[in-house]
């Protein structure tokens, strides 16, 4: 167990850039998510930290180890890859224990079978530990990926998407079993995936990575409450956040009137929010909504108006996308016994308390109008 | 229960495959059939075409008590010897080839692949040359290293694609198991690319085996028994059943090696070539 600081890593692939300046500090026990779309970068950072990849500038120390010059073997971490790695040659078994028998980590033979057959019942593979890994499926491929890793003691887990490919009834069982055992082995573990309900509920902070590039660390609720950008917070959440442009009609204390979607619309917002969009140069901010703070009214008079434009049923909940009078696109998540007819006419409200505000010139966050997390999801 | 039948039409269809297939082994057979015949012929029957002939073990009594032992046994030496050297020169070439990104990669591949492309006649009057002078002349040394122009494009090729094959999370995820390079390639690698390994080893052993130019040239006393099967030929007379005894002793290594590994030999050679 330890703790692991990234310092400056730099990795380019000829000039394609694989991570930029990545710093990080995790303390020791915590369990990190990295959360990217595909090529964003998470991968590398992985490798980075492992020594499979060496950086072109930077630093990375685990515990109280300066581990740039060390050889991955000597690093003392665990990784679990995409692509499972595991040796063809070899039975489930071997596989597992391949790395009990190392000179590096060797266990008594013993303590070693113990720990294959405890871990490989807790992924669900005892039954397979005698096949080759050329018979298994790529499911069980990758709970086999997972188990060389977990049989060890390494100061640090790396995980790269182990849960990827899973079918979804199984990845939430996993993903119940991993929580657990986090908080059973308290290993220090950096999480790749590109699932952001992976990560929300995995993490104790999530870091979001693109191109390269960290957009923002934080506890969960930070991440998808008060995104540092517009792409973070277009990245969290399916259906996509609303992200419209709002010009700021009335400046005043108390209530702000915004132009957005192609309507008047007065939003109440805290005292402080309303003087720090005063204080703003520009006139005109980006507004960003999620899809399940938009109601669709039934009176067919107050709020914004727009055109059905399509309607997918997801069983308890249905996605509605709206054209509205302003000409954007809007994604409205509504009850699942609610059926809409397309090209019929809507119209909706968006919550006050549910709005986020970012600059409209290079996409940062400014402020929510709700002040808390609780405030929002209780009030 | 259910029985399976089989259509008239599928019984035909199995047995017209069967005959083409025995045609085929026939064919691909019979000039090692009459090598067998002649080489237990005695020589006034030789030129009878006819299979009705009295056998006799002369012939092999005659070439095993004359020195074609001793030239055997130098063929083996060199052939052995120079596969040896080809399998630890070139497997880690056939790594480095497949794993490392370095400048002229593709060029050094290539070139080490030309080296099969010319006639061994076209290079061996300044090789003569050159071993006279460097004392290589009718040296095993010699021999052994001329015969890596024959065997190390191969063996390099032909493994080449099977590291290819590994992917290199494989050879990370064992150093991060705890294993050193060195472990990682002698307990990981190896054990993959084995098929390739094998069927690499054999092509290069026949290959050198049969090697006729160079040691035609550039060897006397240490001669291979590929050479020495030249004399029986003498311009008076003409010993078929001698040549013939002595080439069947000479085909028998090369046939008990690809009995000995035919397992890994069809999975050699059909493996690498298939991208997954």
């Amino acid at each position: 167990m330890a703790s692991l600081q990234l310092t400056g890593l730099t990795k380019f692939y000829g000039k394609r850039r694989g991570v930029e300046n990545v710093s990080l500090d995790i303390p020791d026990q915590e369990f990190l998510t990295v959360f990217g779309p595909a090529g964003a970068g998470k991968t590398t950072t992985l490798n980075l930290i492992a020594g499979i990849v060496t950086p072109n500038q930077g630093s990375v120390r685990i515990g109280t180890r300066v581990v740039d010059s060390l050889e991955p073997a000597d690093r003392n971490v665990a990784m679990v890859f995409e692509s499972y790695a595991l040796y063809p040659q070899l039975t489930v078994y071997q596989n597992m224990v391949f790395p009990l028998k190392s000179p590096k980590h060797r266990l008594p033979a013993q303590e070693a079978e113990r720990r294959v057959h405890h871990f490989a019942g807790m992924l669900k593979i005892d039954h397979l530990l005698n096949r080759p890994i050329q018979a298994l499926s790529n499911g069980q491929r990758q709970r086999t990926a997972l188990g060389r890793a977990l049989v060890r003691q390494p100061d640090l887990f790396l995980m790269d998407e182990p849960l990827s490919h899973l079918d979804a009834k199984l990845r939430h069982s996993m993903r119940a079993e991993l929580k657990e055992m986090r908080d059973q082995l308290g290993t220090t573990t950096i999480y790749v995936t590109h699932d952001y309900l992976e990560a929300m509920s995995l993490g104790d902070r999530v870091a979001v990575i693109n191109h390269g590039q960290i957009l923002q660390l934080g506890a969960p609720d930070e991440v998808y409450f008060r995104p540092a950008t517009v792409e973070v917070a277009q990245l969290f959440g399916d259906p996509e956040i609303n992200i419209v442009e709002a010009k700021i009609q009335r400046k005043h204390r108390e209530a702000i009137r915004l132009q957005m979607l192609g309507e008047d619309w007065s939003a109440s917002v805290p005292e402080d929010i309303g003087r720090m969009l005063d204080a703003l140069s520009s006139d005109t901010i980006q507004v960003g909504f999620r899809p399940a703070d938009v109601e669709i009214a039934a009176d067919g008079k107050t709020g914004f108006h727009g055109v059905v434009y399509s309607f997918e049923p997801l069983g308890t909940k249905s996605v509605l996308t709206i054209d509205s009078v302003g000409g954007q696109r809007v994604r409205a998540l509504v009850d699942g016994h609610r059926t809409f007819q397309v090209d019929r006419r809507v119209n909706f409200s968006v919550s006050t308390r549910a709005l986020i505000f970012f600059d409209r010139d290079n996409a940062r966050y400014l402020a929510r109008s709700s002040q808390t997390e609780e405030e929002y999801s209780h009030g | 229960m259910i029985q399976r039948t089989r259509s008239p039409l599928a019984v035909i269809g199995k047995t017209i495959q069967m005959i083409l297939l025995l045609a085929y082994a026939l064919f691909a057979l019979f000039p090692l059939l009459w090598m067998v015949i002649m080489s237990i012929k005695p020589d006034s029957q030789m030129l009878t075409t006819t299979f009705i002939f009295t056998p006799t073990l002369e012939n092999y009594g005659t070439v095993l008590h004359s020195d074609y032992t001793r030239f055997f046994f130098n063929n083996l030496i060199v052939s052995v010897a120079a596969v040896l050297v080809s399998l630890v020169v070139g497997v880690p070439a056939a790594y480095a080839l497949a794993r490392f990104q370095f400048k002229l990669k593709e060029d050094i591949a290539f070139t080490i692949l030309s080296f099969r492309f010319a006639p061994e006649i076209l290079v061996i009057l300044p090789l003569y040359l050159i071993y006279q002078r460097l004392g290589l002349y009718d040296t095993y040394l010699g021999l052994i290293w001329v015969y890596q122009l024959i065997t190390l494009p191969l063996l390099i090729w032909i493994l080449r694609g099977f590291f290819e094959d590994i992917s290199p999370d494989i050879e990370a995820a064992a150093q991060l198991d705890g294993y050193s390079w060195w472990r990682v390639f002698l307990q990981v690698l190896l054990p993959l690319v084995k098929p390739g390994l094998v069927a690499a080893g054999l092509l290069c052993f026949i290959f050198a085996w049969n090697a006729f130019t160079f040691p035609l040239l550039l060897a006397n006393n240490v001669q291979t028994s590929t050479v020495i099967a030249l004399r029986y030929l003498a311009s008076d007379t003409v010993h078929y059943g001698q040549v013939a005894a002595a080439a069947a002793i000479s085909a028998l290594p090369e046939v008990i090696l690809a009995l000995l590994i035919q397992k890994h030999l069809v999975r050699g050679l059909s493996f690498g070539a298939v991208k997954g």
